[in-house]
């Protein structure tokens, strides 16, 4: 057991458990944050992604310990922001959603990516979301969806 | 009990080990997976475990007139925009990692991991890469190649933490990656071949090439490269046979669930061509 | 109000999917819930001897055949699907018995020190003992085969195909009273599993409810599947009178539940002396697994669809499920339609290619028309229109073009299918086995709700009925309801499978609104039900295969153009074009996103999706092996509709889940036979296969 503070959707706080547990367990269990899902639990769906400092990472391959002292967002706290409304709204004009277990990782994937480069060609959002499966859409409505928010949020990135 | 300790120093960390050895994670998209247990359950490590991912000192990238010197925890994202790493392996992690893995995967992972599939190694043989490896009292720089002995094995002792990847400034004319995998993105290697070569008013001064996941460790064989080396560029591609036939007895692949060994035999034979030929089409550039 | 109803709208449940809020099954948390694990086979056949439990903690309970209340199968078709193994294990992965416990920590302790003792014996997995076998002919194909001026045959191989839905199976259920047991999971048919737990538990159809969960993609693998696990749950919340979650880990899942049918077909066509195909014989062999399961039907669907989109006078179809001591195989998204579309549109190809003649205009001669024989001697009976769709594609993807630029450019190829897929269940499925049921109850504020056991799994099953409701009340979308459906309130409309979820369940909805609006009266509560009923034109006779095997049929082009490595043998797609007939789309972005998804799985069935078996092992049982694509992998998709309206479907629409899944492994087969100028005849066409065809200089 050990003590591990982080900041959590823009809240300090701290917990105290065994630190080798996968960040996904201790945000899904501890924090009723069920938005992050478990799709293979090997780093290679990216069901689970959240944010850590901004960048999008797998919650399922991250021991808890590794983020003692710094910062994770999670899609119930992106959720609250003016990014994820221009997001949420191209998503849902695109048709880039199906059955949505995909798609908390794959919106936080699109923030990471636009957070480093706000205006991305088709070809840089296919990389850019490269490590997030989504098995119903074939990608081309995300793809249509991620270049459409950063048109119309031009200046939030 | 498994102990657990997220060091704040590296002198904490490395005198923590002189007591006890640790399981190490860095960023941890290898270690998590490999002693992962069912869903909700903690890892089975089965030793002490050391979380370095945050150290400081292990952060950051720079540079002498010899060699970059990457700090091992230095995350492969940071590489991949930075400067001073060579465009090569720049274009291997982007391969290597998807993005959801980049911000926390590091080169020093795919080092301790061993993989004879681990893609950054391949370039890393190509540049005769070094690594330091630190314990309380000493320190100590060896080849890449020395440090991986096997599949999955290296020779870091239970008191060392890996903290530099030296590698030393390469002049090149060029150089030519394939990663073949089972698609185009987020894939495990079934080869990747890596080569790099210097060209002097249309004589071949330098060639090198490495391939992964041909054999238990990275293949690269310089006696190999000096068969044509000092070679005129016009004929070079008379060489390709002879090439392929040298290079035939250390690619010894296997079959697994990702592909079969006469087909990874088979493109490792083609890429050589094709890097042969890929030089000869670049050097005939106006 | 009076808008086109193919104008989209966003789907009525993204936004709370996209910011984390749906609930999917392993969501849901019951306080004082147990979980359970499964305790399998480790073998692919043998002889149960004795099965040596450690002593368990108090609390923790082993759940196996001999707490089965009814019959040890979970209800399908056939009495032979165990629940629980019982003397003899039939493939690895077996489930042998629910360890049930609040810990999961002490689950797994127990269950590594389980001792099986099972006997092996010599496990079968060649086509050697067939289970179902079935056979129909068209015309008179005897004579014309006799006759012949050619026999011409080839053989078509395909592999696995692994749903890979992103979420794993999964149930949670708990004890409502000492006998009624309540299972929310992730599933496509609510009453697939209530009838299979009812008739489990061998208690009365009350006892059991069912309700779905957020469901995070099905594909057909959770048709019939999460049957198999609902029995095993609903019989330890029985026993245990706990609630009890059960939630399957992504390699326990693609080790464990159904795929893709492997098969081998061969198809015969004889060729009179003007180079035309008089008759084709075909026989198919579908590797079924341990368990038949729906391969039968799998097997039906398949024949049905031998000649596809062609018309051909003479048939002599035959084909057989053929047992394997390997994971049972059941339904995926075409439902047995893939594998013989592959076999038949590269057949047609190779036969024009072997009789000196161009395949793309050879192919169109055979083009079913309006008027023509099915393949079970029914009638097409609407109006085809696939000359306009494949003259819209080729213009789209400038496929002349392309053809003929790549028969001098190494490495380029482009490849083109036509197709069709039968609209709901085969045959008189819909009245004699389904029936299906809907209920619209308004309330008196004049809300509507959608009764219905339809499951909307990513599909948007839930925007395009309330659509059609709101479209034929002529009220606002918010004034219409559907939430997921529970046994205990919404009647049997049938599973959401086949292609049948817009065309059949929406088509009752549309009627039952028709009823209500003239039944209307504001503030007053109503309810109304409508029930199936065949048209009396449709005759099928399902022990010869002749009749009209579906009341309607969707359509589809789909062009595929790739790049081949000659260094690597790898595979680019470049690019997809795709025209489809689905009558008319309910909502044109969710049809696209069908026609998107739908290709991508299709395609990646016929060049980069393997799956394997070493005795009856699956090599591939991680989402690191089991290779999907990424976006990536998937190039730009161009998707044109053309209404075509169905009179019967609702506002004219037709299938449109499984028709553009068909298409996508011949258009890519094509195409990488083009590019490597070697004839493609097993898929997935991965490199390794590749390599073989371009150094094998006997081709």
């Amino acid at each position: 057991m050990m003590t591990i503070k982080f900041m959590l959707n823009g809240t300090e706080q701290t917990i105290k458990t065994d630190p080798s547990r996968r960040l996904l367990d201790v945000l899904r269990k501890d924090f009723n944050l069920k938005g992050s899902k478990e799709g293979c639990g090997e780093g290679e769906c990216g069901a689970c992604a959240i944010l850590l400092d901004g960048h999008i990472t797998n919650s399922c391959c991250l021991p808890l310990a590794s983020v003692h002292k710094r910062s994770i967002m999670t899609i119930e706290g992106y959720a609250k922001t003016a990014r994820f409304d221009v997001l949420s709204n191209s998503f849902a004009e695109a048709g880039a959603v199906q059955c949505g277990i995909c798609t908390p990782g794959m919106i936080l994937a699109a923030e990471s990516l636009l957070n480093q480069n706000p205006a991305p060609t088709d070809a840089q959002i296919r990389i850019g979301i490269s490590g997030n499966l989504c098995r119903c859409t074939g990608y081309n409505m995300i793809v249509k969806a991620i270049q459409s928010a950063a048109k119309r949020g031009e200046g939030l990135w | 009990m498994v102990k657990h300790l997220i060091p704040n120093t590296l002198n904490e960390a490395l005198e923590a080990l002189s007591k006890h050895p640790y399981q190490i994670i860095g960023g941890g998209t290898d270690a998590m997976i490999q002693y992962r247990n069912h869903s909700d359950l903690s890892p089975r490590f089965k030793a002490h475990v050391m979380y370095i991912m945050n150290l400081k000192a292990l952060q950051g990238i720079s540079s002498n007139d010899a060699a970059i010197i990457i700090q091992s925890m230095t995350p492969l994202e940071t590489l991949n925009s930075h400067a001073l790493v060579p465009p090569l392996l720049r274009k291997v992690i982007l391969e290597m990692a998807s993005p959801a893995l980049r911000y926390v995967a590091t080169l020093a992972g795919n080092i301790v991991n061993a993989s004879p599939a681990g893609d950054a190694l391949v370039p890393l043989y190509l540049w005769d890469t070094e690594v330091v490896l630190q314990s309380h009292q000493n320190s100590r720089k060896i080849r890449l190649s020395e440090c991986i002995t096997g599949p999955k094995k290296t020779g870091i002792r239970a008191d060392e933490l890996l903290t530099q990847i030296i590698i030393p400034k390469h002049d090149e004319s060029g150089h030519y990656y394939q990663k073949v995998g089972g698609r185009r993105a987020d894939a495990i290697a079934k080869i990747s071949f890596a080569g790099t070569y210097k060209i002097n008013n249309n004589t071949l001064t330098d060639i090198r090439m490495a391939f992964g996941a041909v054999s238990a460790t990275i293949v690269r064989q310089r006696d190999i490269e000096n068969m044509i080396i000092g070679l005129n560029i016009n004929d070079l591609s008379t060489k390709i046979e002879q090439l392929q036939a040298a290079y035939a007895p250390y690619i010894q692949p296997i079959d697994d669930q990702r592909s079969n060994r006469v087909y990874r035999k088979q493109v490792a034979l083609n890429l050589i061509a094709d890097f042969i030929n890929h030089i000869i089409k670049e050097a005939s550039r106006p | 109000m009076h808008k086109d109803i193919s104008q989209s709208i966003h789907k009525l449940d993204a936004h709370a999917r996209m910011q984390g809020k749906a609930q999917y099954v392993g969501d849901i948390d019951i306080k004082g819930m147990l979980h359970a694990i499964t305790l399998r086979s480790p073998i692919a056949k043998g002889i149960i001897k004795a099965i040596h439990y450690p002593p368990l903690p108090s609390g923790y309970t082993i759940i196996d055949y001999r707490d089965i209340p009814g019959k040890n199968f979970v209800k399908m078709i056939f009495e032979d699907w165990k629940i629980f193994a019982e003397d003899t294990v039939e493939h690895i992965g077996e489930p042998i018995a629910l360890i049930v416990g609040e810990d999961k920590r002490v689950l797994y302790d127990i269950h590594d020190k389980i001792i099986c003792d099972i006997q092996p014996l010599e496990p079968l997995f060649s086509y050697q003992k067939s289970v179902i076998d079935y056979q129909f002919t068209k015309g008179n194909p005897d004579p014309v085969f006799k006759q012949a001026k050619k026999i011409i045959k080839e053989t078509y191989e395909t592999g696995y195909q692994e749903q890979a839905y992103i979420e794993p199976q999964g149930f949670i259920g708990y004890p409502e009273t000492a006998e009624k047991v309540t299972l929310i999971g992730s599933v496509q048919c609510l009453y697939y599993v209530k009838n299979a737990v009812v008739s489990a538990l061998d208690t009365h159809p009350d006892n059991v409810r069912v309700i779905q969960a957020a469901v995070g993609g099905a594909f057909g693998g959770k048709e019939e599947y999460p049957s198999l696990i609902a029995c095993q749950l609903a019989i330890a919340i029985r026993k245990t009178q706990k609630p009890i979650k059960l939630i399957f880990e992504r390699e326990e899942d693609m080790s464990v539940t159904t795929k893709r049918h492997p098969s081998k077909t061969t198809m015969e066509a004889a060729i009179d002396a003007d180079n035309n195909i008089v008759g084709i014989r075909a026989k198919v062999a579908l590797d079924g697994g341990a368990y038949i399961g729906l391969s039968g039907v799998v097997l039906s669907r398949a024949l049905i669809a031998v000649t596809n989109a062609y018309t051909i006078k003479h048939l002599a179809v035959s084909g057989d499920v053929f047992k394997t001591n390997t994971v049972p195989n059941g339904a995926f998204r075409g439902f047995g339609a893939p594998q013989m579309i592959f076999a038949i549109e590269m057949f047609m190809h190779h036969l024009a290619k072997q009789l000196n003649q161009d395949p793309y205009s050879f192919r169109m001669q055979y083009l079913a028309k309006q008027g023509d024989q099915t393949s079970t001697s029914g009638l097409f009976r609407d109006p085809i229109i696939m000359p306009k769709m494949i003259q819209k594609a080729t213009e789209m993807a400038q496929f002349h073009d392309k053809v003929k630029a790549y028969k001098t450019m190494p490495n380029r190829g482009i490849g083109m299918s036509y197709f069709l897929h039968g609209c709901g269940f085969t045959g008189s499925g819909e009245s004699t086995h389904i029936n299906a049921q809907v209920k619209l109850r308004k309330d008196d504020h004049d809300h509507v709700y959608i009764l219905v056991a339809a499951v909307d799994m990513g599909q948007g099953a839930k925007t395009t009925l309330i659509k059609i409701v709101s479209h034929t009340l002529e009220i606002p979308i918010e004034q219409v309801h559907f939430d997921y459906p529970d046994t205990d309130d919404v009647p049997d409309s049938g599973p959401t499978v086949a292609s049948r979820t817009a065309m059949i369940v929406g088509g009752l909805v549309n009627q039952a609104a028709l009823e209500m609006k003239s039944l209307w009266q504001s503030k007053t509560p109503l309810e109304v039900i409508k029930r199936y009923k065949q048209p009396e034109w449709i005759v099928w006779d399902e022990k010869t295969f002749q009749g009209d095997a579906y009341p309607a049929y969707s359509w589809g082009v789909n062009i595929v153009e790739v790049e081949v490595s000659p260094i690597t043998y790898q595979v680019n797609i470049i690019g997809i074009w795709s025209v489809y007939d689905v009558g008319k789309a309910l909502d044109e972005t969710i049809v696209l996103g069908q026609a998107d998804g739908g290709t991508a799985q299709g395609v990646a069935y016929g060049y980069l999706e393997v799956m394997v078996h070493e005795q009856g092992q699956l090599k591939q049982k991680n989402m690191t092996d089991y290779i999907i694509p990424t976006a990536v992998d998937m190039a730009p998709t161009q998707t044109h509709l053309y209404d075509n309206p169905f009179a019967l479907g609702p506002y004219g629409a037709k299938g449109a889940g499984e028709l553009t899944l068909v298409g996508g492994a011949p258009a890519v087969a094509m195409a990488i036979e083009m590019a490597i100028k070697k004839p493609i005849k097993k898929i997935p066409a991965t490199p390794e296969y590749i390599m073989e065809l371009m150094h094998d200089d006997d081709h």
